[in-house]
């Protein structure tokens, strides 16, 4: 699929994201606007925005255009629940994710290896937390499960870059099967979550890269500050204590910190934009963190205000980075 | 005696002039300005680049990447086929394959890559 006709299905993700943020701001507030993102918050953010970036890069990968099908659904998905069509919405949530796991299959199948099998892991959980949603059940473990496998896989699979004891690798998969079977028992997955924080915290690549500079060293700040961020809501879940800021911690500390690194990565292979390293977007980078830490330690509700104003901006910085190609002040 | 590669590097990239002839080397060389991003490494020097065949008015590159679900595979193999096409003689037919088989091994690596990864030194 060309370039150009990617745009769209990304666009389709960002309404999701914008009305998914707009809701979740609403439960802070008495006025109780916007009733259908209210109420669903966590899937117009997990499956309809996350779940369209996520198979629309599995998609870019396959260059497979009915692999472009799972990026649609999810996609579209926030639309029509957002319209108000709760049913259709849900089963076209879990038909992206059936589509996405078929994709998964097809990677599978390219190369089979411990990062592939990983990799189909976290679609068979975010199938599974789709059908729990649809069927009125807890999806939230298994969304948790579904990015834990996800950017674990992709973690193990840039460490081989790196010289690791195969004792290494053994404790990843043990962790990975853990996460593929734990998410009815959310305690037990928070204590895996904390043991594969720490894993990813030692192992990883950007324990490396984090030393070099430009992009590499932005990359694996995002990286590094978010596996901080992924024992803080493992421990938070393995507790059961303070259930807004276990999730935020994993879904805005963890999961956004990526997606902040990667976008410089990622973006110029999905739509062929420049998107040239620069030294600001650390500036919504330091806001997101900054703001999580309001949010798990001092309020909710200015923590969760600063969470959504460092994705307002790091989407500005980006654009103006893409479009106007701002240079990177000097180091 | 008049350097054609000279005249022909004064209009071109200031980097890499565009060559009358390209060899293997050439190729290799051109590959080197594309990198892999988060790593901060050219392709080359991860051992990304397995094969390089060159003939007259022509160049056939395979690659791989470390996984087969990387969206920056496609965007690197397009790089890949723009940076040879600067250097190699106009009309030079460049084709670039990703390949899966057989699987990228860390050994694949340069000297110089393995001592920033920790495999030797």
């Amino acid at each position: 699929m060309p370039p150009r006709w990617r745009l769209p299905l990304l666009a389709l993700g960002f309404v999701s994201l914008a009305l998914g943020i707009a809701g979740g701001l609403a439960r802070l507030t008495p006025f109780g606007f916007l009733p259908a993102a209210i109420s669903l918050h966590g899937a117009l953010m997990v499956s309809a925005f996350f779940g369209t970036v996520i198979s629309l890069e599995r998609a870019v990968a396959l260059e497979r255009t009915w692999a472009y099908a799972a990026p649609l659904c999810a996609g579209l998905s926030g639309i029509v629940l957002l319209a108000g069509f709760g049913v259709a919405g849900m089963a076209l949530m879990a038909l992206a994710a059936a589509f996405f796991f078929v994709s998964n299959v097809m990677v599978l199948q390219r190369q089979r290896s411990l990062e592939t099998a990983t990799l189909l892991a976290g679609a068979a959980a975010w199938l599974a937390g789709n059908l729990m949603v649809f069927y009125g059940q807890a999806a939230v473990p298994w969304w948790i499960a579904f990015f834990a496998l996800t950017i674990g896989a992709e973690r193990l699979e840039l460490s081989r870059y790196l010289k690791r004891a195969p004792a290494v690798r053994v404790a990843f998969m043990l962790l990975a099967a853990a996460m593929l079977v734990l998410p009815p028992f959310p305690a037990a997955l928070g204590a895996v979550l904390v043991l594969l924080a720490l894993w990813l915290a030692a192992f990883d690549l950007a324990r490396v890269t984090v030393r070099q500079s430009g992009l590499p060293r932005y990359v694996a700040v995002c990286l590094l500050a978010g596996y901080f961020w992924l024992a803080v809501g493992g421990v938070l879940m393995a507790l059961s204590l303070a259930y807004d800021a276990a999730l935020h911690a994993i879904f805005v500390g963890f999961v956004f910190s990526m997606v902040f690194g990667h976008a410089p990565v990622i973006l110029p292979a999905v739509l062929r934009v420049r998107f040239p390293y620069s030294r600001w977007l650390y500036l919504p980078l330091v806001l997101l963190h900054a703001s999580l830490a309001v949010r798990a330690a001092l309020s909710t509700e200015i923590g969760a205000w600063g969470n959504a104003a460092a994705v307002a901006l790091f989407i500005v910085t980006a654009a103006l980075i893409c479009i106007k190609g701002v240079p990177a002040p000097a180091r | 005696m008049f350097d054609l590669n000279q005249a022909r590097a004064g209009r071109s990239s200031p980097k890499l002039p565009r060559m009358e002839m390209i060899d293997e080397a050439g190729v290799r060389e051109a590959l080197r300005a594309v990198e892999d991003p988060e790593a901060g490494m050219s392709i080359v020097d991860l051992g990304l680049v397995y094969g390089i065949a060159v003939e007259p008015g022509r160049v056939r590159v395979e690659m791989t990447m470390t996984s087969p679900a990387c969206p920056v595979a496609p965007y690197l193999v397009d790089e890949s086929t723009a940076a040879i096409r600067a250097v190699a003689p106009e009309g030079t037919d460049v084709q670039v394959d990703l390949v899966w088989e057989p699987p990228w091994t860390p050994d694949r690596m340069s000297a110089e890559a393995q001592s920033r990864f920790g495999w030797s030194g």
